[in-house]
């Protein structure tokens, strides 16, 4: 007989300590199963949330040896071939307060949230009366975010999140504010966009980890990528990160490739970088790193280049 | 083996030793690697938060010029690279119309995008293309005895839909080559994390913060130096180690090397001929006490 080794770790509210169990293993069973068979047959103390069983309410995600995954969703056998072990360890999602065992707290979530009002700002197209009409198309536009079940497993993912301070939004809140700015009949796209941009949009690190790990396939990445166009429409662009973006933008532009010498000059400007970059420069030029003398030549074929950015720019304005 | 080599940006600057040792590597191993002429840079994962057609664009005309090289696959050493060219292919490839505007878009450059190479990266390449047996056969000096810890980056893992080499939350391909050459893969916590690179500048703080728990981890694990296929991973690891430093009490210092110097050292060739010493971590201490006897 096959034995699957569960650790799952505890919280009571003051201690935490790792706890093992044992079940058979069995075909064709989700994670969830496991955790209800581990409280129903070994151990009634265990605490973890659960309700639906079919992806519907988001409420049983947990991390499986480091990763996050929608409990109900998720297949055992796939869990046990990705890992190649009969070890498995049962955490809480990270960047979230923990309750008690693998029950995490959304109250602090949710406070956060309300910044990027997550609700629509209709405009005076609909009313109650008339109803509110949306075409097909329009509708497109924000059926991939609306299938968010604020499962957690984006935040429990995120880069940035596990070492910021918690002013950065959860990838969820960037999706609800996505989702509300691209809806055709919201009338203030700018209400939801500015705390976003405000909340520190350009700390996303590109890891790609929430995209890669949505339960639902929403392309949150490029939702991210959009926030950060309409922020540069807004005229938000003082500031780090999109002029380290413009400085890629308009390197390609002029020689079609990246002159790393000017990057952080273009980015945080002469006097901060020289204020903090200079022993970073020094140790690139004494190892031979960095020729500060090396200025790209235009590459082959920029002229092409240059016609490819300005197409680009119609294709912006049509 | 030929390919279409598409060097990216950094290998023409700040990881030139990258390219001294990819370009090492390839010859001792057979491989012809014919560089794009005219390649432009790939974005690096920061044109398409200004305008994302623009960043397909210029990706399609670096496709386009490796597809008149008659090869089957661009090659690249860099996963940040690697996912911007296969998004832009992705991309293409999916949506027709999309793919008749980037064409017209192209128009003026007399090139068109076909979608008949695929992108890969050299990690793949070794292991589908070149098969880890023949690797095995070049091995001149095996790396007995030095311990690695393989940092992943996440660029050339995820999106799985985009990257899908292998299990994205489980991969095996470094400790596969690792093992190849002789070296001793180990655990460590975060194999799989994230180097913070693209935002170094807006995120700094926390950016330096991953990069010391990055080093530390390999250390607490007994790792003699940490290998990445990223030169990304690589100049965020090692060149901005002194800084993250300054935020932990205990010392962090990790050498990084490159893949394909890795891969050098086992072929036979010294840490000069793959300018291993360009690192700003020095790496030869460690190497010279386990495999350059
Ligand atoms: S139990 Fe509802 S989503 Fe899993």
């Amino acid at each position: 007989m096959r034995t699957i080794h569960y650790k799952i770790k505890r919280f009571d509210g003051k201690r935490e300590w790792y706890q093992d169990y044992q079940l058979q293993y069995e075909k064709g069973k989700t994670i969830l199963w496991a955790l209800t068979a581990i409280r129903e047959q070994l151990d009634p103390t265990l605490v973890f949330t659960s309700a639906c069983r079919h992806a519907i309410c988001g409420s049983c995600a947990i991390k499986v040896n480091g990763k996050s995954f929608l409990a109900c969703k998720t297949s055992l056998d796939e869990v046990l071939e990705t890992f190649k072990s009969d070890y498995l360890v049962f955490e809480p999602l990270s960047n979230f307060e923990v309750i008690k065992d693998l029950a995490i707290a959304w109250e602090p979530k949710m406070e956060k949230m309300k910044q990027v009002k997550p609700w629509l700002i209709p405009s005076n197209k609909g009313s109650v009366e008339r109803g509110f009409i949306q075409s097909e198309d329009d509708f497109h536009e924000i059926s991939s975010p609306t299938d968010c079940i604020l499962c957690g497993v984006c935040t429990s993912e995120c880069n940035q999140l596990a070492v910021n301070d918690g002013t950065y939004l959860d990838p969820f809140i960037l999706n609800r504010a996505y989702r509300f700015s691209v809806d055709s009949r919201d009338c203030a796209p700018e209400e939801h966009i500015r705390p976003v941009y405000e909340n520190e949009l350009w700390k996303c690190i590109h890891c790609m980890q929430c995209i890669s790990s949505c339960p639902k396939g929403i392309p949150l990445t490029d939702e991210i990528a959009y926030l950060r166009q309409e922020s540069i429409k807004m005229g938000e662009v003082n500031n780090q990160g999109a002029k380290h973006a413009f400085a890629f933008y308009d390197d390609v532009r002029n020689k079609g490739r990246l002159n790393e010498t000017m990057l952080p000059i273009k980015t945080d400007g002469l006097l901060k970088t020289a204020t903090t970059k200079i022993p970073f420069a020094l140790r690139m030029i004494k190892k031979g790193k960095i020729n500060p003398f090396h200025m790209p030549k235009a590459i082959e074929g920029i002229k092409g280049v240059k016609e490819i950015y300005k197409y680009a720019e119609e294709v912006k304005h049509s | 083996m030929r390919y279409a080599f598409f060097p990216g940006c950094t290998l023409e600057s700040a990881a030139e030793e990258l390219m001294i040792s990819t370009m090492k590597v390839a010859e001792a191993l057979g491989i012809e690697l014919i560089e794009l002429k005219g390649w432009t840079c790939c974005g690096a994962s920061h044109i398409q938060d200004i305008d994302d057609f623009l960043a397909t664009s210029i990706n399609a005309r670096n496709i386009a010029l490796g597809e008149k090289l008659g090869v089957s696959k661009i090659i690249t050493v860099c996963n940040t690279c690697t996912l911007m060219l296969r998004t832009a292919k992705a991309k293409l490839d999916k949506n027709k119309k999309l793919r008749t505007r980037v064409n017209e878009s192209l128009r003026s450059t007399g090139m068109q995008y076909k979608g008949n190479v695929e992108v890969t990266h050299l990690l793949w390449a070794l292991i589908e293309d070149y098969g880890l047996d023949r690797l095995k056969e070049k091995v001149k000096r095996p790396l007995t005895g030095l311990k690695v810890a393989n940092f992943y980056g996440c660029h050339i893992l995820m999106p799985p839909k985009i990257m899908g080499f292998e299990n994205h939350m489980n991969p095996q391909s470094m400790e596969m080559i690792a093992e190849v050459l002789g070296a001793e893969s180990v655990k460590f916590d975060q194999r799989l994390a994230c180097c913070g690179f693209h935002a170094v500048f807006p995120a700094e703080k926390e950016v330096m913060n991953l990069t010391g728990m990055n080093c530390l981890s390999p250390k607490a694990s007994g790792a003699d130096c940490l290998i990445t296929p990223c030169p990304l991973c690589q100049m965020q690891l090692d060149a901005y180690q002194p800084d993250a430093q300054k935020g932990f009490s205990k010392d962090i210092t990790m050498p990084v090397l490159h893949l394909p110097q890795l891969i050098g050292l086992a072929l036979g060739f010294s840490p000069q001929e793959l300018a291993i010493q360009r690192h700003v971590v020095d790496a030869i201490p460690v190497l010279t006490e386990n495999v350059l006897v």
